[in-house]
């Protein structure tokens, strides 16, 4: 625990100095975050983020109760007022039992350079999330909950090296890129099996898109509706054969309750979001869908159907203390200051579940089954928000999940489990 | 047509309809291993799957296939590979799980089966031939066994040897019921060999590790150590202080002391060497407590090295066990250990090899037809003479040596 505190602590010490205003100013500055301004477009920006959590089980599953969810530390600035850029990576993933003193670096996260001369047609290039999902791209310090929705997490395709286009088209934004893997999420840790004579194959290389506006405001009547955020987005990849499925984990990932599949062909994903946020309060929901082939894969070498698994979320939230929710939550009365902080209340309710296209005859757990024996997570997530500082927050989540097939959860026999956590969110 | 040859060809056709089905409906578990007859078993699986099965054959991977035997499909089976000596990439010895991927599956009544890959037994015929020969001699428990040849996707994979799991099933089929209740709720363990530590029986002290791992619970594995390995420990305590005075009414209670020495006399007849009072201490056995019961049964598993040396010591080794040497010192068992040898050999006489010939008979197309088997058609030729010489040699030892024992007059044939 003494290392995941002190990485806290040095992130925290960056963070909680940077409330000066320095616009105009040149040489080291402290804006939202430490900041070494060469020219009007020329500047180099650390960022960090170090998010810290108690938990407690019930049932226990032999989670840890003190995690350092994630310690990041990054660089990000602007070349010329034409491109900018950004590189960040994880921190303390050595082995702790090891070298309690040491301080590691872990995966890289974005490292990206983006051209922006234009808002038609901004381009971006490295390694960045892939343009699927509203709350897989919604970054940590602006996500309702202290964990992602399931399918946030699992159907969509996170972090990959690319190329994408993205723009503004009157009410419509797009993105588009076309990318080496399929994304993080959807790696597999299979170590690929290849006979003789054959080739390795990578997943990929992928195609997404997506595209979303203000598409109320063309509709008359629409009244507060038309600051709703609406869109919808597509992936598709080629997936070499083997155990390369989307598969399920349990809220906490302790276990599998839907181990992957094998499939061979197409990947296909594709998914609707809406976003709504009146006042105080927003409303979030998303549902997503992947289709993945399963060409020459039952026991006599013969195509299976489709292996699908579908997501969904609603999530609303309120700031009791009466803040608009928009991307930049500023506490009204900051804790700093004498004031309570901004205090929010949310609640989501989702669902991820793993199927075959096939229902024909008996239903079998095995990765080549035509008929898949379904099996789904149903989560409650009830949550509040204490946010200090435009730096930091406080967060309390209890989560209720429940498991459609008893055989397979984090003990076979129970579906239904209650667990909870208070989480430190230092960001900037 | 008119009506009279239509309702004759109907009544034709219902008669051979019911003449086909009957023998699909009828399969049991006792034709599936049917010492008589030479099985084939179809496994459907994914190409790749087997591929990756023989490349990683020192793994218990399960793979799922689709099993065809006799006109009959099971689908979605899981299959792994098995053994510990015996494992080969070109030819896996196999177990056949019928609930692996869907509980409640089962196949005959079924959970499970074994595929041997004869790969330690150039005759093939070592093991069935044992375990025949414990059953006609009875009082041993032993899984039915038979023969087979595996076709993966349609090609001849080799001759196996089809060998009933030790189960609760077979748990079930050897101590039946008593009024509705079947006896197979009892703790089954499978003896655990493990390499560079050799056991007889000695006493490994109070702490229930040491018995955990030389013994694999298969049955209740939910239940508190204390219950599952606790009789054990204790078996093996009291085995190892006990008095020869108290040792039956103390140990006798926990085993069926009866039962065993039935058990190392067959054994011994049949010259195990790798068996219960084996070369590298004990070996290939499963043990089982009876449910609702203190008392421990030997179940015999894996007699592939069977039938090695005829003029194998009819009281070889039997005093490097605590277990073997401390019921033999009892004169009853030591008495009933001799009675069993001259038993078996009476039993063997003018049985054993004719039952070897007819098994030769039934295998040997196939074993010469094995493409993948770890030895030539010369190799198995010769193993082939010298196993059939064995039971002839084997009953006049025998009988010689407990005629020296007892006292009484030797046959001919006595060196």
């Amino acid at each position: 625990m003494k290392r995941p505190l002190m990485i806290a602590i040095v992130i925290a010490f960056f963070a909680i100095p940077a409330a000066a205003q320095n616009k105009g100013k040149r040489g080291f500055v402290w804006d939202d975050r430490p900041t070494i301004v060469f020219g009007e477009d020329v500047n180099i920006a650390v960022t960090g983020r170090a998010l810290v959590e108690w938990r407690w089980f019930d049932p226990d599953i032999g989670e840890d109760l003190f995690a350092l969810r994630a310690a990041r530390i990054g660089l990000k600035g602007d070349l010329t007022k034409h491109i900018d850029w950004e590189i960040e990576r994880e921190i303390g993933a050595g082995n702790l039992e090891e070298d309690q003193s040491r301080i590691e670096f872990g995966d890289w996260k974005d490292v990206f350079v983006r051209w922006r001369t234009f808002d038609a047609a901004r381009v971006k290039a490295g390694r960045f999330k892939m343009p699927f999902g509203l709350e897989q791209n919604t970054g940590v310090s602006e996500l309702d909950f202290a964990y992602r929705a399931l399918g946030s997490r699992t159907i969509a395709p996170g972090r990959d090296t690319g190329v994408m286009v993205s723009g503004e088209l009157g009410r419509l934004v797009y993105e588009a890129g076309v990318f080496d893997d399929d994304g993080d999420n959807a790696e597999s840790s299979e170590i690929q099996f290849v006979q003789e004579g054959q080739d390795l194959e990578n997943v990929g290389p992928s195609f997404a898109v997506r595209i979303a506006g203000d598409l109320f405001r063309a509709i008359p009547g629409s009244g507060r509706l038309r600051s709703a955020n609406v869109g919808i987005a597509y992936t598709n990849s080629d997936v070499p054969e083997g155990l390369n499925s989307l598969r399920g984990e349990s809220f906490w990932g302790t276990e599998d309750f839907f181990e992957r599949v094998y499939v061979k062909g197409r990947r296909q994903r594709l998914g609707a979001q809406f976003d709504w946020s009146p006042g105080p309060t927003s409303i979030k929901a998303e549902w997503m869908q992947s289709r993945e082939q399963r060409n020459e894969q039952s026991n006599r070498n013969e195509d299976l159907s489709d292996f699908i698994a579908n997501a969904w979320y609603v999530a609303g939230t309120w700031f009791v203390t009466g803040e608009d929710k928009d991307d930049n939550v500023n506490p009204k009365r900051p804790l700093l200051k004498g004031g309570p902080g901004a205090i929010e209340l949310a609640v989501r309710y989702e669902r991820l579940g793993f199927e075959s296209a096939s229902k024909q005859g008996t239903s079998f757990t095995n990765p080549r089954a035509e008929f898949q024996t379904p099996n789904s997570d149903s989560v409650f997530t009830f949550g509040v928000n204490w946010i200090t500082t435009r730096w930091t927050r406080v967060i309390v989540n209890a989560i209720h999940e429940d498991f459609e097939d008893a055989n397979r959860t984090p003990i076979p026999g129970t579906t239904s489990f209650w667990s909870g956590l208070v989480r430190l969110n230092i960001v900037f | 047509m008119n009506l009279r040859q239509l309702i004759r060809t109907g009544v034709l056709l219902v008669a051979f309809a019911l003449a086909v089905s009957r023998p699909l409906a009828a399969q049991t578990s006792d034709d599936f291993f049917n010492p008589e007859a030479m099985q084939r078993i179809d496994l459907w699986l994914n190409d790749s799957d087997w591929a990756k099965l023989k490349a990683a054959f020192q793994e218990n991977t399960y793979y799922p296939a689709d099993m065809t035997w006799n006109g009959i499909t099971v689908y979605n089976v899981g299959i792994r590979s098995r053994g510990l000596g015996s494992r080969r990439s070109a030819k896996p010895g196999l177990r056949v799980d019928f609930d692996h991927y869907n509980k409640g599956q089962q196949f005959l009544g079924l959970k499970s089966f074994v595929l041997d890959n004869l790969s330690q037994d150039r005759t093939g015929i070592r093991e069935t031939s044992a375990m025949r020969f414990f059953t006609r001699l009875g009082g041993i428990p032993a899984p039915r066994e038979t023969h087979a040849r595996l076709y993966i996707r349609g090609q001849y994979a080799g001759l196996y040897g089809l060998v009933e799991s030790v189960d609760k099933t077979m748990m079930g089929r050897v101590f039946g019921s008593i009024g509705d209740d079947v006896q197979n709720d009892g703790y089954l363990f499978e003896y655990n060999y493990i390499l560079g530590s050799p056991w007889r029986f000695t006493y490994e002290g109070s702490a229930l590790t040491p018995y955990k791992a030389r013994f694999d619970i298969k049955t209740n594995e939910s239940h508190a150590e204390s219950t599952i390995w606790g009789p054990i420990e204790e078996l093996v305590r009291l085995v190892n202080d006990t008095s020869s005075t108290l040792f039956e009414q103390t140990v006798g209670p926990r085993l069926d002391l009866g039962a065993f020495v039935r058990y190392i006399a067959a054994q011994n007849f049949i010259s195990q060497e790798d068996g219960f009072n084996g070369y590298d201490g004990m070996n290939n056995f499963y043990l089982y407590r009876l449910e609702k019961s203190t008392s421990h049964v030997f179940i015999a598993w894996d007699e592939d090295i069977a039938f090695s040396q005829a003029d194998y010591g009819i009281t070889a080794r039997l005093g490097e066990n605590v277990l073997t040497r401390k019921t033999l010192e009892l004169p009853a068992y030591a008495s009933q250990y001799l009675s069993v040898l001259s038993e078996a050999s009476g039993s063997a006489s003018g049985w054993l090899r004719q039952e070897m010939q007819r098994q030769f008979d039934m295998i040997n197309e196939a074993m010469l037809a094995d493409p993948v088997k770890d030895y030539s058609n010369a190799e198995y030729q010769a193993a082939r003479e010298t196993l059939l010489a064995f039971p002839d040699a084997r009953i006049t030892y025998v009988r010689c040596e407990v005629a020296k024992m007892t006292g009484a007059t030797r046959p001919s044939g006595c060196q």
